[in-house]
């Protein structure tokens, strides 16, 4: 153009433009929902089994549509419940007088195709009172990531405990380099129950490490088994659903908690969906899920997020993912926790469609650490957004599972954990921590306020754990033997749910006194205005009471 | 102390020779410089790449269309022909000897990664997607573990392209380097996961299912 618009100008420099859009492409899948490509919905049963599903028979489905059919619909009620028509069972779950209960059982009966058209029906805000009446739990809980790019286990500590005292149920780390993967364990579990006792750790790796540390205690819960909905991309990844479903077992045999992760555009970005919608492919994950008899699933694409991001349409798949999860009476961890714009717009709008109906856990995670030092590629939401957060929670009266925390309550909590931490390296013989270390970390804003740790050493340290066997239950002796007996005991409480098993139910967290919260002692029981979860009483004054707000007596 | 053969002997002067004739660098010339102005390879399949024996070598593992298909150029625009001088470059600087191999039964970093370092005689392999996106195997790891990940193909730059083969040699080598420094920009996703998508697509259409990897003769224009 010989001429620039002058206002063009100005809007290639807004931060929307940095984002990356790309057009439909339908042949390679490159589409949000309702490809041209998604099977029309059909099922025959005989003999008690599902013999057609989706104009499939059973000579003709792959391994995926083989376990779905014959592990993740009820045979019994799929005629009765795919000869709805999908606009009446979609205006089921916007209608207030339609229980929880009824739109579960109907979903039960439903193929991928029939709830990829169910979810076709409805528009954004429809999916947002699906949301409000589906999740599982009554009331809605976060989760954090805890990283950092050095992998230092005394800020680690430190951020997991910041993050916990803001509220956060459950806290993720991974690695920036591998063989760290034990000791971030470890920083997780005691900064976590530092800053509040009863909070769920993770460490995302390789799944068989990622079993080991579970079983060994250093960790409450596993999220990062992924499955896809596509055959290729399973094969590509060594796995079957089979294979998923024996570790999902073997999480369970141990009493440890776990749920499986997919997401919109995972396939298309592995180069196999085969053509169809990413929504469709993803129906397929979230009933595989529940096939493989796992209680909860983290989905909303996840990192994949740039991929539906950049169709038309796209972030409406990704709350309908979400709904269809919630719909097979699955805990719902959904997303919001991958960097997915430049615009502050864009990111808003995004998380408003899980945050104001509330879902189990509204991000999985937000970056309790800044974005600079969040190892999953940063996320929708980091420390820094906080004060945003917690003012949105306070504007519009919606819990967004966080809770304002004071400076001076933040920096007694992180130097506690450092301190924590510091006594434990020490009487497991790790890499020491010095007290300029524990000084740094209790002020830090991130990595880059950290004095530089041996990194050889620690990864050995790290590796060390491994081959000496340590245990949660060394970790309890050492806070014990050091004096952080409160520390010691809420690291025992967590071992002790291994042996009770009852965070095994769908949806579970604990509160600060160990006392488990799930779909079956706090199931949702929205059915309109007055009812459900309602931000009040105590908590409604918690989340109200910001520090920023002036009283009267200020002035 | 290992004995050394005759055969070892051979084999080490016939995979020298070789090296400098693939490189066309035997002269004695300085390092390779990092905007050497390399901008194409011409690649010659040698036959079915066979078990490495040599444990000097590291293996670089090409992703199906890496370096001779598509644009040639890594998600940023980067010259693939400059990418793969520099981990080559790095590889050499150790005193290990780098073997290019091409992938074609899978576009997945991972496996590719885990094939080539089957493959390699030091166990160690560098697996390289066409988009830039790379990693560090070792042949005893499971295919989804690595010594080093360098996931976001957009903040790679040749400097650290070539760190990248300096750690893989000095992995082949026995030795634990410090990990390689990572640059990590989290707005990587929204700029480039959707394009970085089509460009998978595009990289895995010349997956050809079932063909062996083959050895690769490395030439630079």
């Amino acid at each position: 153009m010989a001429q620039r618009h002058k206002r063009f100008e100005v809007l290639e420099q807004r931060p929307v433009n940095q984002d990356g859009f790309v057009t439909e492409w339908v042949e390679a899948g490159l589409m949000a929902m309702g490809s041209p490509n998604d099977p029309k919905p059909s099922v025959k049963v005989a003999d008690g089994k599902i013999v057609e599903m989706d104009g499939r028979g059973r000579d003709e489905m792959d391994f995926i549509e083989i376990f779905i059919a014959d592990y993740g619909i009820n045979a019994a009620l799929a005629e009765e419940m795919m000869a709805k028509k999908s606009v009446d069972i979609a205006r089921m779950i916007v209608d207030i007088n339609v229980p929880r209960g009824d739109i579960i059982k109907v979903f039960s009966g439903l193929t991928p195709a029939k709830m990829a058209e169910v979810m076709d029906y409805l528009n954004v805000v429809e999916m947002m009172m699906g949301i409000q009446k589906m999740r599982a739990r009554r009331t809605p809980a976060n989760q954090a990531h805890i990283t950092n790019l050095q992998d230092n286990p005394v800020l680690m500590a430190a951020d997991a405990a910041e993050a916990t005292m803001y509220g956060f149920a459950e806290i993720e780390t991974t690695v920036a380099v591998f063989n760290y993967g034990p000791m971030n364990a470890l920083a997780l579990l005691i900064g976590g129950q530092v800053g509040r006792p009863g909070v769920l750790s993770q460490d995302a790796l390789e799944e068989s490490i990622e079993l080991q540390l579970g079983m060994r205690g250093l960790t409450a819960y596993a999220e990062t088994v992924s499955v896809y909905g596509t055959e290729n991309v399973f094969v590509d990844g060594d796995d079957t659903p089979w294979s998923k479903s024996f570790l999902a077992s073997a999480y369970a045999s141990r009493g440890l908690k776990m749920r499986f992760t997919s997401g919109t555009g995972a396939e298309v970005q592995m180069a196999y969906a085969e053509g169809k919608s990413m929504l469709y492919l993803e129906i397929k994950c979230i009933m595989l899920t529940k096939a493989a008899g796992v209680q909860g699933l983290q989905n909303g694409s996840i990192s994949c997020i740039g991929v539906p991001a950049g169709v038309p349409g796209g972030i409406r798949a990704v709350a309908a993912e979400n709904l269809v999860a919630m719909c097979m009476d699955l805990e719902s961890a959904s997303g919001n926790d991958q960097t997915f714009s430049h615009s502050d717009m864009r990111r808003t709008s995004r998380l408003l469609m899980q945050m104001l109906p509330g879902t189990d856990f509204i991000c999985s995670g937000y970056s309790g650490v800044p974005n600079y030092d969040n190892m999953f590629a940063g996320s929708n939401v980091d420390i820094d957004d906080i004060d945003d957060w917690l003012v949105i929670q306070r504007d519009l009266r919606v819990d967004g599972g966080l809770k304002p925390a004071s400076e001076e309550q933040i920096v007694a909590i992180r130097n506690k954990a450092a301190r924590a931490i510091q006594a434990v390296f020490e009487e497991l013989g790790l890499p020491r921590i010095t007290d300029e270390e524990v000084e740094a970390a209790t002020y830090a804003h991130g990595s880059k306020d950290m004095p530089a740790r041996d990194k050889v050493q620690d990864t050995k340290g790290a590796q060390e754990m491994l081959k000496r066997g340590i245990t949660g239950v060394d970790v309890v002796k050492a806070l014990a033997k050091r004096g952080f007996t409160d520390v010691a005991e809420a690291v025992l409480g967590i071992q002790k749910q291994r042996v009770s098993g009852d965070y095994l139910h769908t949806s579970a967290i604990l509160d600060d006194d160990f006392n488990v919260i799930a779909a079956v002692n706090d199931l949702n029981d929205y059915s309109g205005p007055g009812t459900g979860y309602r931000l009040e009483g105590d908590r409604w004054t918690q989340l109200a009471d910001i520090r920023q707000a002036i009283r009267p007596e200020d002035i | 102390m290992a004995q050394i053969t005759e055969d070892m002997v051979r084999s080490v002067v016939a995979e020298i020779v070789a090296q400098m004739m693939k490189n066309g660098n035997g002269n004695g010339a300085g390092p390779i410089a990092i905007d050497e102005p390399v901008e194409q390879i011409e690649f010659t399949e040698m036959g079915v790449a066979k078990q490495g024996t040599n444990p000097k070598e590291v293996v670089i593992a090409l992703a199906p269309a890496f370096g001779d298909k598509l644009k040639m150029r890594t998600l940023t625009g980067v010259a693939h022909a400059k990418v793969l001088r520099q981990v080559m470059a790095g590889i050499e600087e150790e005193g290990m000897t780098p073997r290019v191999i091409r992938v074609k039964h899978t576009s997945d970093l991972a496996f590719i990664g885990k094939r080539g370092a089957e493959l390699s005689g030091s166990g160690i392999a560098v697996p390289l997607q066409s988009r830039g996106t790379t990693l560090i195997h070792q042949k005893d790891l499971s295919p989804l573990q690595n010594i080093e990940l360098f996931p976001q193909a957009p903040v790679i730059d040749l400097e650290t392209y070539r760190a990248i083969g300096r750690n893989a040699a000095r992995y082949a080598k026995g030795e634990s380097p410090q990990p390689v420094a990572q640059m990590n920009d989290q707005m990587t996703r929204p700029k480039y996961q959707a394009i970085a998508a089509v460009f998978h697509i595009r990289e895995t259409s010349f997956v050809e299912p079932g063909v062996k990897p083959v050895d690769l003769q490395v030439k630079f224009k």
